[in-house]
């Protein structure tokens, strides 16, 4: 490498371009102090020209000002980067044991090895110009899922046959394994003897949004063996990791659901065919508005608790089923008051990408500590925007709900929608899900509550069930005060696709802007990054007729990104 | 072999979903159902009083106005009915008895509810839940819904005769159409069969799609007529297959197969009789629904089902219908788009071969068969796959 | 006393030093780089050259470890 080759990388990797219209404009001392202490305003923060070329990387991390940029360090960059190494310590008891199965699990895992590290990067992409409270809210929520993470993975590793030369541990006949769509709130009753974890749910479904490379593996591999292209990725991506022997062998059982599709029932079998032991199957009905189906549906889940009880020696605890539920209805609770200052105000201090990630995974994962201390955070953030009116995301022209299933490997295409057209997407269809409180007066109430919430689970409650579900977008716009639709087009989803053109007919009918944005959920290589912020560009300059805020924004290659 | 009694009369009514037959049961005052799954039971839709019509968009070319509703990325079955029923191919339909067994003919479905598509004033479309499983929690929610959601609509809209009695004269009448159907289908199991697997599906389709008591005669004199038929002197085909797979409504699909020299003896795929043709037995203490709704779960074998044992089961049931009717291979045909299959078709491919040692010919296809130069390079190669197996069979065992 | 102030100014001057270090990590995306540049081609290449089962040959019998209803 000589002088010129080492000139270049530094330019490439460090040196931000200045505008052309800066080049010779005369130094502002003024100014550069202002925006050295407050930042810089959201017209001229040239966000684009930051990246590293092709891989996400920044030239520099954006100066926020001194207040938020000292707080992104310490409280965000620092804090959790330490806490990737203390919760480690404490959910792995605290042992030097668990350093040694953390390290086993890296080296062992793709998902782990290759993503695990690079988690700050995925804090960093989702809070790309974000200021004051929104950034300290969001930033909660990312930390609360990256500690709930770190818990999951290594109570698996802990238990993992793979990584203790093929020997069962007491552990391992403690651990339920269920698929990542069976809630976490079907186990309650069993939570104070056994440990329930989701199988895909770390080594899938978070690993997308931290890394997109690993899950392209997963995929290839499950194509290899002859499944076609055309299914769910989600589901083909499930069990690739099955394909290329790349998941944790820590339950003697598997449980799984018909949730959220057919590819979700038929990926069952799969499932059923590498993992070879007991499997109970706990189907939810489709028509689950019927009151009909739901002594049916009720029954599959005391069906799964019998399982439980058999497989396991255990007796089912209705004082732990209340305990948990209750607690979890203290988060649906503050959900609930989110909603209402998201819908009727301004002072909403939590970023769509936040909100949309941290929503799913704790509804889905169901009631843990985390998500209770984290709330206390955020609810004292939101207080405080609420009680001193403070206008968060000031730049929003738009106020839109985004609907359907999102591009995992490009959840935070909301932050940049913000920053380069002041689209806020101030709430999305995964948000919406699981709305159900958990009664516990009685046991028939108990599980007549826990049936509806199943029910209403990720994609489900919307796209199943009959036209209706998925047409009540328009009542959520209006309770929202939305302007425009983000319709995802997730290519492979039947049936999203199979009611594509109503949603054209009734966006004309009712004179709504809507953008169709194709993509093929972790699969980054069907529709990229920068082709979905392309068709949004589009839409804003062609029907819109809008100026970008951030122009340098418009355009850039991040297709290497994590 | 000599011609098959009225074949080409069943071929005939087989090219449009409003055939002469079912124009002649409306002019009579019956009404017309419409339904797309197995897991809608035909036996509730042929009570006195209307009759069942299992939907199929023949001749279908490109369906543009139901790619517009529905997408290119969904099966193409789906997207056909609904371009059917928007060119008014289904307004002859009463009524359309609705099942959420799949997404795609559960959008088409919904499109049928949602847009006033069917120019019939008094037509509805009312969805069933379907269960997942076979256990008694399933078969008695089965039952309910079917109660609710088909003889309760059907009492309360058109006034039919949704008695005991009634679905017992019922099931009747479906058990002899299942026991004409399955004598006819017994023909394949012989070492030379005397039908060819495009006769069987013409006639399996038409019982799936006329009225039954209209062509009831016709199977009857198709059995009467099997029972002399003698097979072809040379044989016409090189071996015998098993089709399984998903939908498959066009019996020209199995004569392109057999055009390859692979004879179809077997249909286990949605519009085939295995399963689709066991009679309905009525348990003592059982109602006549309550039979029929665990006769459709027990029955079917459709990749929906998620118990454990049942879908290994389904592995074993496929093995044992290529023993039984003496198939040399099995073809698994997907219709694309089809998720269930998707995954079903992966795993016999590799399983059925390894586990069984039957040799699989694995194929994804359309509704309408554009790709038929390609579809007929794979199952000659099949063929000849099969015929170099058995010839090294033969020279490992006379070597031994 | 003297010592002892010395010593504490030096932990001071240490600790400010590794502060003012990360702040550089932190700023110019050092760990970004890293990861990006350094560690992923790593892991990428011990796992893409991991000895892997062939798991397509697990057994699918039809009565070892099956639940039946329930």
């Amino acid at each position: 490498m000589n002088l010129t080759d080492i000139k270049n990388t530094y330019r490439k990797l460090f040196v931000v371009e200045k505008a052309p219209e800066d080049k010779n404009k005369p130094k502002d001392l003024k100014k550069a102090v202002k925006d050295f202490w407050y930042g810089k305003p959201h017209e001229e923060r040239r966000l684009g020209a930051l990246y590293v070329e092709n891989t996400g990387l920044y030239k520099h991390r954006e100066w926020r000002g001194v207040k938020d940029t000292m707080y992104y360090f310490n409280m965000i960059w620092l804090y959790n980067y330490g806490h990737m190494v203390t919760d480690i310590m404490k959910y792995g008891g605290g042992t030097p044991k668990a350093l040694v199965d953390f390290t086993k699990g890296l080296l062992r895992y793709r998902w782990m090895g290759q993503t695990y590290l690079t988690a700050i990067h995925w804090f960093d992409r989702g809070m790309e110009g974000m200021r004051g409270e929104e950034m300290r809210a969001s930033a909660w929520h990312y930390r609360a899922m990256v500690s709930e993470t770190i818990r999951q993975f290594m109570e698996m590793f802990a238990s993992d046959k793979k990584l203790h030369g093929g020997e069962a541990s007491e552990q391992w006949h403690k651990n339920i394994a269920h698929n990542e769509t069976v809630s976490g709130s079907v186990f309650y009753p069993f939570r104070d003897v056994l440990e329930d974890i989701p199988l895909e749910m770390i080594t899938y479904f978070v690993s997308v949004h931290v890394n997109s490379h690993t899950v392209l593996n997963y995929i290839d591999a499950a194509q290899s063996i002859g499944l076609p292209a055309d299914p769910c990725p989600m589901c083909q991506a499930e069990y690739g990791l099955f394909i290329e022997d790349d998941y944790p062998d820590y339950s003697p059982v598997m449980v799984t659901t018909n949730e959220a599709c057919d590819g979700s029932v038929a990926t069952s079998v799969l499932q059923d065919w590498f993992l070879n032991r007991p499997l109970y199957a706990m189907p939810q009905p489709m028509r689950y508005d019927d009151p009909l189906v739901q002594k049916h549906c009720q029954k599959e889940i005391e069906g799964c608790w019998k399982f439980i009880e058999d497989q396991f020696g255990v007796k089912f605890d209705w004082d732990q089923y209340v305990k948990y539920a209750q607690s979890f209805n203290k988060l649906t609770e503050f959900e609930w008051e989110k909603w209402d200052v998201d819908a009727n105000t301004n002072y909403y201090p939590i970023s769509s990408v936040a909100q949309a990630l941290y929503r799913i995974y704790y509804s889905q994962d169901g009631d843990r500590p985390i998500w209770h201390e984290i709330d206390d955070h955020v609810k004292r953030i939101m207080n405080k925007t609420v009680k001193n009116k403070i206008v968060c995301f000031p730049k929003t022209r738009h106020r839109a709900i985004a609907w359907s299933c999102a591009p995992l490997y490009y959840s935070h295409w909301t932050t940049w929608a913000y920053n380069c057209w002041g689209i806020n997407c101030v709430i999305n269809m995964d948000s919406l899900m699981f709305d159900q409180y958990l009664r516990t007066d009685t046991y028939e109430h108990a599980l007549e509550d826990l049936g509806w919430f199943n029910e209403k689970a990720p994609m489900r409650a919307m796209a199943v069930g009959g036209h209706e579900h998925i047409l009540s977008l328009f009542d959520y716009m209006e309770r929202f005060h939305c302007d425009m639709v983000i319709m995802y087009d997730q290519l492979q989803c039947k049936g999203m696709q199979g009611i594509h053109g109503v949603f054209e007919d009734e966006f004309r009918k009712r004179d709504i802007h809507a953008i169709w944005v194709p993509h093929a959920l972790p699969d980054k290589r069907t529709v990229s990054r920068q082709e979905i912020r392309g068709l949004i560009n589009d839409y804003m300059t062609t029907v819109m007729h809008e100026e970008p805020l951030d122009p340098t924004l418009v355009d850039f290659d991040d297709s290497g990104s994590w | 072999m000599k011609d098959l009694v009225h074949i080409f009369e069943l071929e005939d009514l087989l090219q449009e979903a409003a055939n002469p037959l079912v124009k002649q049961a409306r002019a009579e005052g019956k009404k017309a159902l419409g339904y797309t799954c197995y897991f809608m039971p035909e036996v509730l839709l042929d009570l006195p009083g209307c009759f069942s019509v299992r939907l199929r968009a023949p001749r279908s070319t490109s369906p543009d106005m139901a790619t517009y509703y529905m997408s290119g990325r969904t099966c193409m079955y789906g997207r056909c009915l609904l371009e059917r029923a928007l060119e008014g191919g289904y307004n002859f339909l009463d009524a359309q008895m609705a099942t959420e067994t799949c997404t795609v003919t559960c959008r088409f479905q919904e499109h049928l509810q949602l847009m006033d598509i069917i120019q019939n004033p008094d037509f509805f479309c009312e969805f069933t839940d379907v269960p997942f499983k076979k256990n008694k929690n399933s078969i008695e929610h089965y039952a309910s819904q079917l109660q609710a959601h088909v003889l309760d609509k059907l009492k309360e809209k058109y006034d039919i005769d949704t008695s005991d009695e009634a679905l017992l004269k019922a099931i009747e009448q479906h058990n002899e159409i299942c026991r004409l159907v399955t004598e006819i289908g017994n023909y394949r199991k012989l070492d030379e069969p005397t039908i060819t697997g495009w006769e069987f599906s013409v006639i399996m389709l038409a019982t799936l799609t006329c009225p039954k008591y209209l062509i009831i005669d016709k199977l009857r004199d198709i059995a009467e007529q099997l029972k002399t038929r003698k097979p072809d002197v040379k044989k016409t085909y090189r071996c015998k297959v098993v089709l399984s797979g998903s939908e498959e409504d066009d019996p020209d699909f199995i004569k392109l197969i057999e055009e390859c020299g692979a004879l179809v003896v077997a249909d286990r795929h949605c519009y085939g009789s295995l399963p689709g043709r066991e009679e309905i037995v009525v348990k003592e203490g059982e109602t006549p629904l309550y039979a029929i709704a665990r006769h459709y779960l027990e029955t079917s074998e459709c990749p929906r089902f998620m118990e454990q044992h049942i879908m290994r089961e389904r592995k074993d049931y496929l093995a044992k219908v290529a023993k039984e009717y003496k198939a040399d291979g099995i073809i698994i045909s997907q219709m694309k788009f089809c998720e269930y299959w998707s995954y079903e078709r992966t795993i016999d491919t590799l399983i059925l071969p390894r586990d069984y040692g039957y040799p699989v010919c694995s194929i994804e296809k359309e509704y309408v068969n554009n790709a038929v130069g390609q579809l007929r390079t794979r199952f000659q190669a099949f063929v000849e796959s099969i015929e170099l197996k058995a010839i090294h069979n033969k020279k490992e065992g006379s070597a031994g | 006393m003297k010592i002892l102030g010395k010593f504490i100014f030096k932990l001071i001057k240490i600790a400010v030093f590794i502060y003012g270090l990360l702040f550089v990590v932190f700023y110019y995306d050092l760990d970004g780089k890293f990861m990006y540049y350094i560690w992923e081609p790593l892991m990428i290449k011990r796992f893409d050259n991991m000895k892997r089962p062939d798991t397509t040959l697990t057994p699918y019998g039809m009565r070892d470890n099956v639940s039946e209803d329930f």
